[in-house]
């Protein structure tokens, strides 16, 4: 059963709830017309909607959860899963086209051995079905029967109804805090079982990455995460820095120094869109256009071993995707310097591109550092246009016509592949994401506090 | 004062190389921004022209006369599958191919498409009147005759579709139908509707789950939240989720989230949870400026009138900002249309050949499909996926056109 179903009966069984118990408000005071509320009519009504909803929204979540658990062990307790394959694939998608087709996603199976569990899982299906929503039924009719009697003139309705949504609002403030432990939970968790198996030493200053989804042994020697580390921070770093920084600078100073304000309108906007454009569209540009022209070039230039798959080619493009984020950054700190010191400097004699290169700039400078970071933290965790321009080859070299593969590129190709769960190839993605998340939260932690240290100075 | 002149030569000479200094700066400046305007045009460009291909495809010119062959549809059979396969089952293919040989010749019905018979039965199934008629039709060609056609791919076809370009039966059409239809092996029988259906889901999970609970957070930040420890580290947690890579957000999803629900690999429901945790986020701050931005006085006016402190925000604090928020939510939900990465951690990456009928069927989300044409090496495929990016592009541009109207529609000056 699709839990869209019980949230829809949730939502409308508290929506019979809040009527019933609003029209019982007012029926009160109907009768008798000198009884005073201890609350408006409709927070009575909303104190029965939670009562019903919030229990059957409890129950549909642990339910979804629950269910198929349920049902799998059904099916699995009947004699036709006897002969299933012990472990593995096989006997997932077995079970998997069994369970599609008793659902009615599929229209029949391909194993044969699935035909004789479709009948169990239609069984197990209906019955757990059955029971969810009369469960469901049974929880909204406890809960609306019980707050619906506690409806008099003189409950205080509306205090309840008020704590309660002070205890939502915290509660959705919290996920924040929660998702964040979520991600340290899983990274923290599945790293330590590739610690397991292979040396933390090993994986962080070995220099030789070719992790074997196959084998049934970790070789140490095969995980040495460097190359990937100097392949992120070659291309995200350095190429696309050389690129972003430049000309970000430029736009920004240009933007708010020296355009007109009838092109400022369309030029702005234009960035905009830059930043805008998804990365999966910048990674088809790469791959397509330019890491095929920059391997021209190359060739045209007498190098031989031009590669079509370059850091130059994913950093370059990768630049351009950055660019208007740098921009809107130093626009920003430029903007914060006091008006003051320009309009000084100006009056001194200055030129204009003198007073931006020695006193805006400078004075803007702890912000741009921290845009820079920023931008920085940004690049090294930008995951498409590496994973189609950058190459999978593991190699730690300076040349930028050369394949370079990037910690998400890594975790992409490790996950995506085939190796099991247990397996340290696929674990040693989650290794490489622990690690990708420390530094872009160590670089953001960083600008965070520049920036702040910056804005001291002028207040 | 000693009398002497100011503009001595030497100072001219310093000033007119400041002078070209500001000048050779200015043009640096304009240089810098055109090149980003450049690149975005040449991008566009790239896209659009390799695109207007892809939402065309080669199509072949065949005389079916149906009045010889006596099909019948019925449509008491009820489901189009079914239908089809009776048509299948009657000899369409066989009476498609033979028709083909007759218009086309023999070299030329080969090269008509394996699947264009389903073409003729969706035909027949729309308008059951032509089985009474003879009707030209125009069916789609092979991959290879395609590229022929465009000049390029196979040198011993490119006389064939020359050929039967001046005979008027191998023409490129507008394939409507690149819209409507399903991921496919051969990229002229392509289309991105289940990707798009399945991108509509996502978001409707994403916007369900992001939106409500972000604006909550906000409102428990900006108006409730006590400053103390907690607090705090609830901010600072919001502000580094804003910074984490996408692609963490994946590995949080392929590690909790399908853990939870391991039936549901490559479902909407866990994309679009994914995808939210990535946007609440973006909602939190920027509901949180929205919020910030609405007079005191309005607080204090509804205070001083009577209102609880949750009636104050519900009834006038939100409704003003709302403007505001929603601005933001868009931005947020732009972003998460063109993510790619996490949901290639969570498995939706599959081919998915027909559009998921709910939230947790297998389906697969634009960008990804983006994703995976763009590894097909086919010279057609090139111009589909170039199309389907036209096609997200146009998304975005709405999404965001509509996030600027609103901001400055709604702009107020308190």
């Amino acid at each position: 059963m699709s839990p869209a179903i019980l949230f829809l009966l949730a939502l409308g069984l508290g929506l019979a709830g809040w009527l019933a118990a609003r029209a019982r408000a007012w029926s009160f005071r109907r009768r008798d017309p000198d009884v005073r509320l201890a609350a408006l009519p409709a927070h009575y009504g909303w104190y029965v909607a939670l009562w019903v909803v919030v229990p059957v929204i409890a129950f549909a979540v642990l339910w979804s959860i629950a269910a198929p658990q349920l049902v799998m062990q059904h099916v699995l307790s009947q004699p036709a899963a006897s002969q299933l394959p012990p472990f593995g694939l096989k006997r997932l998608t077995i079970l998997a086209e069994a369970r599609a087709v008793a659902s009615g996603a599929a229209a029949g199976v391909f194993n044969p051995e699935a035909q004789a569990l479709v009948e169990p899982f239609r069984v197990a299906l209906s019955r757990y079905n059955t029971i969810g929503i009369a469960a469901t039924l049974v929880i909204a009719f406890l809960g609306g029967a019980w707050s619906f009697l506690r409806v008099k003139p003189d409950f205080a309705a509306r205090t309840k109804v008020e704590r309660t949504t002070m205890i939502v609002l915290l509660l959705a403030s919290l996920v924040a805090i929660l998702t964040t432990l979520g991600i340290f939970g899983s990274l923290v968790f599945e790293t330590i079982r590739f610690f397991g198996m292979i040396s933390p030493l090993d994986f962080l200053f070995g220099t030789h990455w070719g992790p074997d989804p196959m084998s049934s042994s970790a070789d140490p020697s095969r995980y040495g995460a460097l190359p990937l580390f100097w392949g992120t921070i070659y291309i995200g770093a350095i190429i696309a820095m050389v690129v972003a920084i430049p000309l970000g600078m430029m736009s920004a100073i240009y933007l708010t120094q020296y355009a007109d304000p009838r092109w400022r309108q369309w030029l702005k906007p234009a960035l905009e869109i830059l930043a805008g454009v998804p990365t999966v569209v910048y990674g088809y540009f790469a791959a397509l256009t330019v890491a095929p022209a920059v391997r021209d070039l190359a060739l045209s230039l007498g190098i031989s071993n031009a590669s079509s798959e370059s850091a130059l080619a994913a950093g370059l493009v990768m630049g351009v995707m950055i660019i208007p984020f740098v921009s809107s950054m130093a626009d920003d700190s430029i903007a914060a310097v006091p008006q003051a010191m320009r309009d000084g400097s100006l009056a001194m004699g200055a030129t204009t591109n003198e007073t931006i290169r020695k006193v805006l700039v400078p004075a803007a400078l702890p912000g741009i550092v921290a845009g820079v970071m920023l931008a920085v933290s940004r690049a090294i965790g930008e995951t498409m246009i590496v994973v189609m321009a950058a190459g999978a080859a593991a190699n730690l070299s300076a040349n930028p016509l050369e394949a370079m593969t990037t910690v998400t590129f890594q975790i992409v190709a490790m996950l995506t592949g085939e190796g099991s769960f247990d397996h340290p190839a696929t674990l040693s993605a989650f290794a490489l994401g622990m690690v990708l998340f420390l530094v872009t939260l160590a670089l953001n932690f960083i600008a965070l506090r520049v920036v702040k240290r910056f804005r001291e100075a002028y207040e | 004062m000693n009398g002497a002149p100011t503009r001595t030569a030497a100072f001219e000479a310093r000033l007119k190389k400041r002078y070209a200094a500001e000048r050779r700066f200015r043009r640096a400046g304009l240089g810098a921004i055109l090149f980003s305007v450049a690149v975005l045009l040449f991008l566009l460009g790239t896209m659009t022209i390799n695109g207007i291909g892809g939402f065309q495809r080669a199509e072949l010119r065949v005389d079916l006369d149906f009045a010889s062959a006596a099909f019948s549809s019925d449509p008491s059979l009820g489901d189009r599958g079914v239908q089809i396969r009776s048509l299948e089952s009657q000899g369409l293919p066989q009476f498609v191919e033979a028709s083909a040989e007759q218009t086309l010749g023999a070299a030329g019905a080969e090269q008509l498409n394996g699947d264009a018979w389903r073409v003729v039965a969706d035909m027949i199934l729309e308008r059951p009147d032509i089985l009474h008629r003879t009707s030209q039709v125009w069916l789609p060609a092979t991959e290879s005759l395609s590229s022929a056609l465009s000049g390029d791919g196979q040198a011993e076809l490119q006389p064939l579709a020359r050929d039967l370009a001046a005979r008027g039966l191998l023409e490129r059409h507008f394939d409507p139908g690149f819209l409507t239809r399903s991921d496919a092996t051969d990229p002229q029988m392509v289309g991105i509707w289940s990707a798009l259906k399945g991108s509509i889901l996502t978001m409707i999970v994403t916007l369900a789950l992001a939106f409500p609970i972000g604006v909550l957070a906000a409102l428990y930040l900006e108006e409730y939240a006590p400053k103390n420890r907690w607090t705090d580290l609830i901010e600072v947690s919001i502000n580094n989720l804003a910074a984490v890579p996408s692609i963490i957000f994946g590995l949080l999803g392929l590690a909790v989230f399908l853990v939870i629900f391991p039936h549901m690999r490559s479902a909407p429901l866990i994309g679009g949870m994914t995808l939210a945790l990535m946007t609440m986020p973006v909602i939190v701050i920027s509901g949180r400026n929205a919020i910030k931005a609405v007079p005191p006085s309005i607080r204090d006016g509804a205070m001083a009138l009577g209102a609880s402190p949750i009636q104050v925000v519900f009834h006038h604090v939100l409704p003003l900002a709302l403007p505001g928020i929603l601005t933001g939510t868009i931005i947020g939900m732009a972003r998460a249309l063109g993510e790619t990465a996490p949901l290639l951690m969570i498995g939706m990456r599959a081919f998915v050949a027909t559009p998921p009928d709910g939230f947790t069927d297998p389906s697969t989300v634009l960008p990804v499909q983006i994703f995976l044409w763009s590894d097909e090496i086919d010279r057609g495929f090139v111009e589909r996926t170039s199309a389907a990016i036209i096609v997200l592009l146009i998304f975005l541009l709405v999404m965001n056109g509509l996030a600027i109207y609103l901001r400055n529609k709604f702009e107020k000056k308190w």
